[in-house]
């Protein structure tokens, strides 16, 4: 039980937050070794493009987008936010100089790491749903006795709610900082 | 937006916001400026410009590039001149932010090494001793200022000198340069002294097959193979490889 819980809750979300980790460092590595440092500082612009494109599921999830389902919005979510965050770690990895880029990294981190608790605590809720459902059904409960037992569900619900009104406000901070960062660059570095 | 935390983010997002605009130097500053620049601590603008950067024209504006290394900015003449400011007058293309980054915090990461000699006009980057000691050893003491037939810029501590268009070790002429330039002496060489060299002998063994110029070795013997000087002689005469 204790295994089952290890390997299919706890280290894919360790997995996925130390293989950000570890290919931010194998590329930051690979650039310096080439000689490439300078490309670098560059892989921020698409690296944010890719965190902005991730927004698309936020869009899809207010009806702003009514294309494309639910699951393929989330998963696309899921998987632009963490290459755009590797992009732009790689870029921070070069060198950080004054302390706005210091903060706005962090608060990427601790956006990240909310994220990536956002996905456990969902398909935890999904496993759960559905391993109760399956089991009232096999008690011969009928279906509207079976809803009303899965009364526990609006707990997970209620779980993934207080996630998300923690969840937005940490992106808000990481954004709100990020813009800042790119409008002091953009006023004060020069691009060549 | 009734999320108290969310209002929360909103304000430390405006706080920032307002401390960048007000105390830029608080927040997006690399470092602090250079001591001589710290009058210009609180005006960013002073030296950068909105999408350009620091423009070379904003540093050369108080630097006027003939003056570095010999007038101060106030107009008093510097009366200690070092060697490695001599090259800003022969600059082509000023790019005064290549070498130089006044913020303290950014000198960490990219120190005055990375001057690219490419910036420099004409003739200006033969002039290697013009910013550049010579090395002290006697090796070097022994050479002309022609660097450049052995280094270049890209790599400067690794020369591409080939010693064996002159000779090629082997086990029993090993690398050691004290061997055969023991006064350090790139110019002048000696293969006297090792076991069977000695003056007298050599003289005679020249002598009986009647070669009576033998003084410079490595122009027949371009290694230990005694009988490479006989094919060389058979093959049209002891010619070095650049002659």
């Amino acid at each position: 039980m204790h295994r089952s819980l290890l390997r299919r809750e706890i280290l894919p979300f360790l997995f996925s937050f130390l293989a950000l980790i570890l290919f931010t460092i194998l590329i930051d590595a690979a650039l310096h070794r080439a000689g490439l440092v300078a490309v670098g500082r560059w892989l921020g612009i698409p690296g944010t493009v890719l965190i902005l494109a991730s927004f698309g599921y936020s869009a899809r999830k207010r009806k702003l987008i009514r294309r494309g389902g639910a699951k393929a919005w989330l998963r696309s979510h899921e998987v632009l936010a963490w290459t755009g965050v590797l992009l732009v770690l790689v870029h921070a990895g070069v060198h950080v100089h004054a302390p706005l880029p210091w903060l706005a990294l962090g608060a990427m981190l601790i956006n990240v790491l909310s994220g990536l608790t956002g996905t456990w605590l969902l398909q935890r809720s999904r496993r759960r749903l559905e391993a109760r459902r399956e089991d009232y059904r096999a008690q011969g409960l009928s279906e509207a006795e079976a809803e009303s037992r899965l009364a526990w569900d609006a707990v997970s619900y209620s779980l993934m709610r207080k996630w998300r009104t923690v969840h937005l406000p940490i992106t808000v901070v990481c954004g709100g900082l990020a813009l800042i960062h790119v409008a002091s660059v953009l006023l004060l570095w020069g691009w060549r | 937006m009734r999320n108290p935390l969310q209002i929360l983010a909103w304000l430390l997002v405006l706080a920032a916001a307002a401390a960048v605009w007000f105390r830029p130097q608080a927040l997006v500053e690399p470092g602090d400026l250079m001591p001589a620049h710290r009058s210009l601590a609180v005006d960013c603008l002073a030296c950068h410009e909105p999408l350009r950067g620091v423009p070379d024209a904003r540093c050369t504006g108080c630097h006027a590039l003939a003056d570095i290394g010999l007038v101060t900015t106030r107009g008093d003449t510097i009366r200690e001149r070092g060697t490695a400011v001599a090259f800003h007058q022969g600059l082509a293309h000023p790019q005064c932010t290549a070498c130089h980054s006044d913020h303290r915090g950014v000198q960490a990461y990219r120190p005055v090494q990375t001057f690219r000699h490419g910036l420099l006009a004409g003739d200006v980057v033969n002039l290697c001793a013009g910013c550049h000691v010579r090395p002290q050893d006697g090796f070097h003491a022994s050479l002309g200022d022609d660097c450049a037939a052995c280094h270049d810029t890209g790599d400067w501590r690794r020369a591409r000198f080939d010693h064996a268009r002159w000779f090629r070790f082997d086990r029993h002429h090993p690398a050691t340069c004290a061997t055969c330039h023991p006064a350090g002496a790139a110019a002048g060489y000696t293969c006297y002294g090792c076991h069977e060299h000695s003056r007298a002998g050599i003289r005679a063994e020249h002598l009986e097959e009647g070669i009576r110029d033998f003084e410079d070795c490595a122009r027949c013997h371009r290694s230990g193979d005694e009988h490479e000087a006989e094919r060389r002689m058979r093959d049209g005469g002891a010619r070095r490889d650049d002659d």
